[in-house]
């Protein structure tokens, strides 16, 4: 062969390698775009739902998805008859409190158990591990009579903040990050003479940063969307979290779907927003949460 | 303990102890006591947690065993009786459903394990802008299971469903199918539910997964002879063990106790014919609803000893794959 025939060859191939790669991508786009409509759809449906006026068509086939007579009646009728505001005061309070609380509180625990050699750490590591396959709901009756007879915080936010303030999961993986730190860097800190709660607080938290805003990130999209508790305590309108308050309206509006989609979408859209300007804190989290 | 004499010297949060001790058995408490400085500093660091976790967690697993003795209603004091819970449950054809059904759930485990796997190569691709997939089909994860369950049960409303309005339009279903109304289809719709939400959560696991295989395993497959897909069979899945069990582990407690999906899905009734109720919808129903705490405490400790023996064979297969992975 001639070099130019070699050549026209190499150009063929090459030609028709970056064909196939366009063929292939497209049917990747393709799969990708099948899910995706899979995963949005009924989101959209909602999205579109909430804005139909009276004369649109909900119960019809075929389907109407755009409105022809787009309004905002819905989100104001809802946001009237219920405190939608309120829910999510509630929500948020819960959650950051919950949160803040949770992380400093798990963060203490996880220290000495990483790097601490005291009597009855064994003991204290098996039985956290222990309570870890208690199912939750198995304690919500004892921690109802508690809550109403002992701790009188029935019906009030503290009850949904004081039993989610220390999780076995947060302090087994904040205890993972704690014990990657390198001891050296801790011997030298007490041999200036620095306090254990020092070294706590101004070495080791800072050295974890990523380890803690997954746990504070996870901690809180739980708070947030945690329901059965919450619907056993909050009884209240005033005082309900988003998703019992949710439930309560599903109920008002049993028959009208246009009120039930706005108040999903305006509970939805902040948490979504919220997790769009944390995405990145996400991903490396569960990258992080299960090590190869 | 033959201590002769002692000596304590007291700092702001440290004592030390310097005792003279004439048994030589006496060694872990030398190394403790004597070799070291005792402190409390361990202790107080984990004061806090301890404290929350004994009072919500461990106070009310023994008071659960307790109630699950006696008759009570939450309001009276409880009242013991013995196994009769017990005896109860066994002839209580809605425990047994319950139980089945809760059993029937775990069906989305090996789905949801197979699928996000599936998903987690597609978008493991480098395509442009395929971090706006990964994001779209982490959403529902995000959204909650109460506010995508309300969405959920409207998608296969008799009406206005886009469930019905779809078949129909495309011509499979002449007639809207009752699928809310169908006690067969209970079950699958919230299951549906949980894989849909599950996804984009399992999906983000894998890829993590999967972004940690090494590349020139795949390369020693191509030469091996590997096509696309046996690539994958022989590289990622086996690749993928330590997020397989994490997900096998955490997807099938989550089954088990199964609650929200059903009371979402099913408008708090668990369905006609009590088609949708599984263990903790039960629990929920006798202690909350019905009032029956003692009888809804059995049914906990049903629960619990499933989760326990969930627990042992997670172990083992933990344990088992750090055997084959070393």
């Amino acid at each position: 062969m001639t070099n130019a025939q070699t050549l026209t060859l190499a150009r063929a191939t090459h030609a028709r390698r970056v064909r196939n790669q366009i063929l292939e991508n497209i049917v990747w786009y393709m799969i990708l775009f099948l899910m995706a409509v899979i995963t949005v759809l009924p989101f959209l449906w909602i999205l579109l739902t909430s804005f139909k006026g009276p004369h649109d068509q909900i119960v019809s086939i075929p389907l109407q998805f755009i409105p022809n007579d787009p309004t905002v009646a819905n989100y104001v009728r809802v946001w009237n008859q219920l405190p939608i505001g309120k829910f999510f005061l509630n929500s948020i309070f819960v959650g950051v409190t919950t949160t803040l609380l949770n992380v400093f509180i798990t963060a203490l625990a996880a220290y000495p158990l990483a790097k601490m050699k005291f009597r009855g750490r064994d003991a204290i590591f098996y039985l956290l591990l222990a309570t870890f396959i208690i199912p939750a709901q198995l304690t919500y009756i004892p921690s109802f009579v508690l809550a109403v007879n002992v701790f009188k915080y029935y019906d009030t936010l503290l009850a949904l903040v004081f039993p989610s303030l220390a999780t076995v999961f947060n302090i087994f993986l904040l205890r993972q990050a704690f014990l990657s730190v390198p001891n050296d860097l801790l011997d030298a800190a007490r041999m200036d003479g620095a306090s254990e709660f020092r070294i706590w607080w101004q070495i080791l938290l800072p050295i974890i940063r990523p380890t803690l805003a997954t746990v504070a990130i996870f901690t809180f999209v739980n708070s947030w969307n945690d329901f059965l508790w919450p619907s056993l305590m909050l009884h209240t309108r005033d005082n309900m979290t988003l998703p019992v308050g949710l439930i309560a309206l599903q109920g008002m509006f049993a028959s009208d779907f246009r009120g039930v989609a706005a108040g999903v979408v305006m509970t939805v859209v902040p948490i979504l927003i919220f997790f769009v300007a944390l995405q990145r804190q996400f991903v490396r989290g569960l990258s992080g949460a299960v090590k190869g | 303990m033959h201590v002769a004499a002692c000596e304590i010297i007291a700092g702001s949060n440290t004592f030390e102890v310097s005792c003279v001790v004439t048994n030589a058995d006496l060694e872990g408490f030398t190394r403790m006591f004597m070799t070291k400085k005792f402190s409390f500093t361990p202790y107080l660091f984990l004061a806090p947690a301890l404290l929350i976790i004994a009072v919500f967690i461990l106070y009310p697993t023994v008071a659960v065993v307790y109630y699950s003795f006696t008759d009570y209603n939450i309001v009276q004091p409880p009242v013991w009786v013995g196994l009769q819970n017990y005896q109860q449950l066994v002839q209580d054809p809605i425990f047994w459903k319950a139980l089945t059904n809760s059993f029937l759930y775990l069906i989305v485990t090996p789905t949801l394990i197979f699928l996000s796997i599936l998903l987690a190569i597609v978008v493991n691709r480098p395509l442009p802008g395929i971090n706006v997939f990964r994001a779209l089909y982490y959403v529902p994860v995000i959204s909650g299971t109460i506010a995508v369950g309300i969405a959920w049960r409207w998608l296969f409303d008799y009406n206005g469903g886009l469930i019905n309005g779809i078949l129909i339009g495309v011509g499979i279903l002449q007639q809207p199918v009752q699928w809310l109304a169908e006690p067969a289809f209970t079950l699958p719709i919230a299951m549906l539910l949980t894989i849909w939400i599950g996804l984009g959560y399992y999906m983000m696991v894998f890829l993590a997964g999967l972004q940690n295989i090494p590349e020139d395993l795949y390369d020693a497959a191509v030469i091996d002879g590997c096509n696309g897909w046996q690539k994958h069979w022989y590289v990622s899945f086996p690749g993928l063990r330590p997020q397989i069990t994490f997900v096998a582990v955490i997807s099938s407690l989550a089954a088990i106790e199964v609650f929200n999906e059903i009371f979402v899905t099913t408008g708090g009734l668990g369905g006609i014919l009590n088609s949708g109720v599984t263990l903790v919808f039960y629990l929920w129903r006798q202690a909350f609803r019905l009032q029956h705490a003692g009888y809804a405490s059995a049914i906990a400790i049903v629960l619990l000893v499933i989760t326990l023996g969930f627990s042992i064979i997670n172990i083992r297969l933990l344990e088992r794959s750090e055997q084959e992975a070393s």
